[in-house]
């Protein structure tokens, strides 16, 4: 028995908890951004943490998104562990809300031009956040 | 009473991709240089900068060298885990609680990483594929979007760079290139190509601190500060890396009793992408806002400019061993200030600063940046 338990010590546990943002839907169906806002500072993130990360202040949970600017942006065209490149990648200033990195769609286009208005769309189907190109 | 700190010797290993040689061996070079260059045989304590570790790799390179028995800490801070090592040491020495202390920096990449260093996959913005060059690619196309930097001045810190490097001969790459070639390179991040990016290394730097007691050799740490980053977001109008930077120097400067930063002679600083020598050189108020790429296109911070910037190469050209880089910037500026710099030798070299600013946490601005003035003899 304590044999098989070693076994399985020596297996490398996979991550369970998804560090990313967590996308969910808005009731018009629109996608958001699971966060906080702070009490006391009003620091906003894309996170549901305990404190605020500027001021430790109390937190209470916010949502946000859809619409967004870009703030810059990059296309990787290395290799990245579990990735194909090349992908877009943008900072985006969710309107009153935290900057989220997000991928661009579609998937393996070009780099949104800075100061663009994007639009969360729902997350990949690995858990990445994604935004468009607002026409 | 505290103490005044003096850097009593330094010594690197070659820096490059030599995966026939264990950290062991790397760490053997830097260190055996540093204790003959202090003439000393011992010490009584050690700090060790790494960020890949592994595990037990501080006690297992220095007990190959008989360094046992006295305390040994290792500290990780991302790419200024040696810088924090040294100001962990200097603190040692500067409130007495030990007398000689050996800040050691070691990392092994080219064994641990195929290309780019894998991003961390526990945080948010490593899981969704953020590759460090990407990160610096984000504030480069910003520079660029708003006027503050032209592809060309991006490129021309990497011609410089490169150029100081010749004159470097522990320096991992060197080479007269021209704007032109750096830009046509292959890209790896948008606008950032590979000549814009610091290689994959191995490599070891040491540092003997002690009390400073006038010495001919001894160079004395005039002031040192270290930060962890806040918040980064739209609160702040500069790109990533650039206040913790600002603050982080603001700090040094008033610990060593310095009004401006253009009193400095000769700095080494974090240019692990073109980008980071702009935004450090503007960030530390060497340079005007937005004229940090000019400044390198005009030569300010090239070797006989008025502020020569990364004299070694820099990481562009030395390479970035994570853990070792800290130290083997205070081993250059300490080479600067006792004039033994040769033909890479910035010329009356009274005061030198470092600069090291280590990232990758989401959200954070930096996970660490340390700053440290020098003072020769
Ligand atoms: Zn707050």
């Amino acid at each position: 028995m304590a044999a098989v338990d070693a076994l399985e010590e020596a297996v490398p546990h996979p991550i369970t908890v998804d560090p990313r943002p967590q996308v969910t839907t808005g009731p018009d169906g629109l996608p958001r951004v699971l966060g906080i806002r702070c009490r006391a500072c009003g620091e906003v993130a894309a996170y549901r943490w305990p404190r605020c990360p500027a001021c430790r202040g109390a937190v209470e949970p916010a949502e946000f998104g859809p619409d967004g600017t870009v703030w810059s942006a990059t296309v990787v065209r290395i290799p990245v562990s579990g990735r194909t490149p090349p992908y877009a990648l943008a900072y985006v200033d969710l309107d009153a809300g935290p900057r989220v990195l997000a991928h661009v769609l579609p998937a393996g286009g070009p780099a949104p031009v800075i100061g663009s208005r994007v639009r969360l769309a729902e997350a990949t189907p690995t858990g990445d956040v994604q935004v468009e190109v607002v026409p | 009473m505290t103490n005044a700190v003096a850097v009593h010797g330094v010594g690197t290993s070659h820096f490059g991709r030599q995966p026939e040689r264990d950290l062991v061996a790397l760490a053997w070079d830097a260190v055996h240089e540093a204790f003959t260059d202090a003439g000393v045989e011992e010490v009584d304590a050690v700090w060790v900068g790494t960020v890949f570790g592994p595990p037990g790799v501080a006690q297992r390179v220095l007990r190959a060298m008989g360094i046992t028995g006295i305390p040994v800490i290792t500290v990780e801070n991302a790419c200024a885990s040696g810088t924090t090592a040294f100001a962990e040491a200097h603190e040692a020495v500067r409130t007495g609680r030990y007398e000689r202390v050996l800040a050691l920096g070691i990392e092994q990449m080219s064994t641990a990483f195929d290309g780019a260093i894998t991003p961390e996959d526990t945080d948010p913005e490593g899981r969704t594929g953020l590759a460090l060059p990407a990160l610096y690619a984000m504030a480069a196309a910003r520079y660029l979007h708003l006027g503050a930097a032209t592809p060309e001045q991006l490129a021309a810190v990497s011609v410089k760079n490169h150029a100081h490097a010749l004159h470097n001969p522990r320096a991992q790459y060197s080479g007269r290139y021209t704007v032109e070639e750096v830009l046509a390179s292959r890209m790896i991040a948008d606008p950032l190509t590979l000549l814009q990016c610091c290689p994959t290394s191995d490599g070891a730097a040491a540092a003997v601190l002690g009390p400073a007691t006038g010495g001919s050799r001894e160079v004395r740490v005039r002031g040192l500060a270290l930060r962890s980053g806040v918040p980064w977001n739209h609160a702040s109008p500069h790109v990533w890396g650039h206040d913790i930077v600002r603050d982080t120097a603001a700090d040094a400067l008033a610990a060593a009793g310095l009004a401006d930063v253009a009193d400095v002679d000769v700095l080494e600083v974090h240019d692990a992408f073109t980008i980071g020598e702009i935004v450090t050189t503007e960030a530390l108020g060497l340079v005007k806002p937005g004229d940090g790429g000019a400044a390198a296109a005009r030569g300010d911070t090239a070797l006989g400019g008025a502020h020569p910037v990364n004299p070694s190469g820099g990481l562009l050209s030395r390479g970035h061993p994570l853990g070792a880089t800290g130290l083997a910037q205070i081993a250059e500026i300490t080479w600067q200030l006792r004039d033994e710099a040769g033909a890479r030798q910035v010329e009356g070299a009274r005061l030198g600063l470092v600069e090291t600013m280590g990232g990758g946490v989401s959200v954070l601005d930096g996970n660490a940046c340390v700053v440290v003035l020098l003072e020769a003899p």
